[in-house]
């Protein structure tokens, strides 16, 4: 148990940005796994160019430095050499294009039947979600704002600039769609752990397909210039606490609450056994 | 004036190109290897990490109180 913490602790997700951070968040979706295979594929390459000019060079100031080496050649033409370095540095994009491509038409593949449908709509500096999937139809949807919460109210262990008074919650390991748009200037919701950059214009929709595969408080940030609070929006405002297929279940405290009433009805309509009533 | 420098030296032969892009290639290569190395021991870790979630020997969850 010991070891299996321990092991736990050492590659324990970490779903924001950590100071000084060097690379990607850790993968909470299948995409953000893709990209970051793509991108330690693509740097395997450059660590590659990178060796070799640097030695190339090295050996070439001191193979000519001018007191070893006081008379300098004149050459003007190489053809072999000359067609090896544009064949071969020609070749190494075609490596490099195969996992690209791949990744780039799998990221486009629209889900076809997802479980849950959400609105995130941009504002002039907040977030709005709509979950208008399991309304009856004199129903008005679940629609709730999203707020950064202030740097004055935040409490012991907040990230600063990351948390929002309401979170987005959704379910874990479940293909979900994000619609967004904006009600005002451009916007964009962006989740890097799930690898979601998605712009928010005005009078347009853009649809995402996420499928998030653990659960976890996931943060994000607003993309796109909108304004003198940019800086302080939260894109999703949290993905918020995805939870597994029970997830009602856990969402309580606060069963009385609209919130969660709207998704026990949901749970019912995907058949949860552990839903509280 | 350069005349005098060469007779008292060997005259340099100067680097064999093909040996120093060999060279170049075997050492970006080994380079190479070790960070695909550093790449496979992550996907590694992260395989093992969602297997123990998937078996519940572990969990994200904060356990209620």
């Amino acid at each position: 148990m010991i070891v299996l913490e321990w092991l736990f602790l050492t590659i324990a997700p970490c779903d924001a940005a950590e100071p000084w951070q060097l690379g990607s968040q850790d993968a909470a979706s299948p995409m953000m796994q893709g990209i970051m295979d793509l991108h330690h594929d693509i740097f395997f390459f450059l660590i590659l160019i990178l060796v070799f000019v640097l030695r190339i060079l090295v050996r070439a100031l001191w193979h000519f430095h001018y007191q070893k080496n006081p008379i300098p050649q004149r050459i003007v033409h190489g053809t072999t050499i000359e067609i090896l370095r544009t064949i071969f540095p020609s070749i190494i994009p075609m490596f490099i294009a195969i996992p690209s491509f791949a990744l780039l038409y799998s990221m486009d593949e629209v889900v076809v039947d997802p479980a849950i449908t959400i609105k995130a709509i941009g504002h002039q500096w907040y977030r709005t979600y709509e979950y208008s999937d399991y309304n009856s139809s004199d129903e008005e949807s679940l629609t709730f704002d999203s707020y950064t919460i202030p740097e004055d109210d935040l409490e012991l262990g907040q990230s600063r600039l990351l948390e929002v008074d309401n979170r987005v919650v959704v379910p874990a390991k479940t293909h979900l769609r994000i619609i967004v748009t904006s009600a005002d200037v451009p916007h964009s919701w962006a989740v890097p752990s799930s690898g979601v950059k998605c712009d928010a214009v005005p009078g347009r929709l853009n649809q995402i397909s996420i499928s998030v595969q653990r659960e976890g408080v996931y943060y994000g940030q607003c993309s796109e210039i909108c304004g003198t609070n940019h800086a302080f929006t939260r894109a999703p405002g949290n993905i918020g606490r995805l939870l597994s297929p029970l997830w009602l279940s856990r969402t309580t405290p606060g069963a009385s609450h609209p919130r969660s009433k709207l998704l026990q009805r949901a749970a019912g309509a995907v058949g949860s056994q552990g839903a509280r009533q | 004036m350069g005349a005098a420098h060469k007779i008292a030296h060997v005259a340099y032969k100067g680097p064999s190109v093909v040996k120093e892009i060999i060279y170049g290639i075997a050492l970006g290569l080994t380079a190479g290897g070790l960070w695909k190395m550093n790449q496979w021991n992550n996907q590694r870790r992260t395989r093992e990490f969602y297997d123990l979630l998937e078996r519940g020997e572990i969990s994200v969850v904060v356990e209620e109180e």
